[in-house]
């Protein structure tokens, strides 16, 4: 069953909730024109997927990072969304540090914990 | 535990546009740990980026931004709508709200075309 990539909106729930927390109190939204708007969003993926894609070819690498994707965002003439993006980017960066090391610490702690139950 | 947000009644969309059959999508749970950095799904925008086929991998962090790119994008169209609908004295965005968004700034030019 091949789907096509315009089928593959994204969430509506978390779409809409998107959209009234932009908006102020009291506005709303027609039906027809959120969908617009879900479908409009993955177009823009797919969009600066593909604009992503050419900077990591030229850059000849296989796999797209997050720098391609700020760089696509300047290129599509969204320059506005690089400086939050980039500040998103550090803050994604610390938590996975930071889960990593929880990780990392609990196995030790469980470790620990093995140990001193065998010996016990 | 955060609850799963309701998707009964409002997920089925009958658009009408060139007849597509609009697949029924499940409610996808969005409560999770971090979830204050990105609402979206990461699962679907991966979803979106594999569905080109020149890409042929995509790391974690590329997904992410990706994913919060998206939801600037939604707020900044939701927006310039909103200035449309104040225009015409309506407290309701409706859909030629959002193409006249789309018409009038430049870096949505690469939606046009794609609503019919």
């Amino acid at each position: 069953m091949a789907e096509r990539p315009e089928d593959l909106n994204l969430p509506n729930a978390v779409i809409t909730r998107i959209i009234k927390e932009a908006l102020p109190d009291g506005v709303n939204i027609s039906k027809e024109a959120r969908s617009a708007i879900s479908r409009a969003a993955s177009v823009f993926v797919l969009y600066a997927t593909s604009c992503a894609n050419n900077f990591a070819m030229k850059g000849k690498r296989k796999t797209l990072n997050a720098s391609d994707v700020l760089s696509a965002m300047e290129e599509l003439e969204f320059q506005r969304f690089v400086t939050p993006l980039k500040e998103a980017l550090e803050a994604y960066r610390r938590e996975q540090k930071g889960k990593k090391e929880a990780s990392e610490q609990k196995k030790k702690d469980k470790d620990k914990k093995t140990d001193s139950e065998e010996q016990g | 535990m955060a609850a799963v947000a309701p998707g009964s009644g409002a997920s089925r969309e009958e658009e009408g546009t060139g007849g597509d059959a609009a697949t029924p999508q499940p409610p996808a749970p969005t409560s999770a740990p971090g979830a204050c950095l990105s609402r979206l799904p990461l699962a679907r925008v991966k979803a979106l980026v594999k569905a080109d086929p020149d890409v042929t991998l995509a790391g974690q962090e590329a997904i992410f931004i990706l994913a919060r790119a998206v939801e600037l994008f939604v707020e900044t169209i939701a927006k310039d709508a909103y200035c449309c609908a104040q225009q015409g004295k309506r407290k309701t965005l409706q859909r030629r709200d959002l193409d006249n968004a789309i018409e009038a700034a430049d870096e949505f030019a690469f939606l046009e075309g794609q609503q019919r």
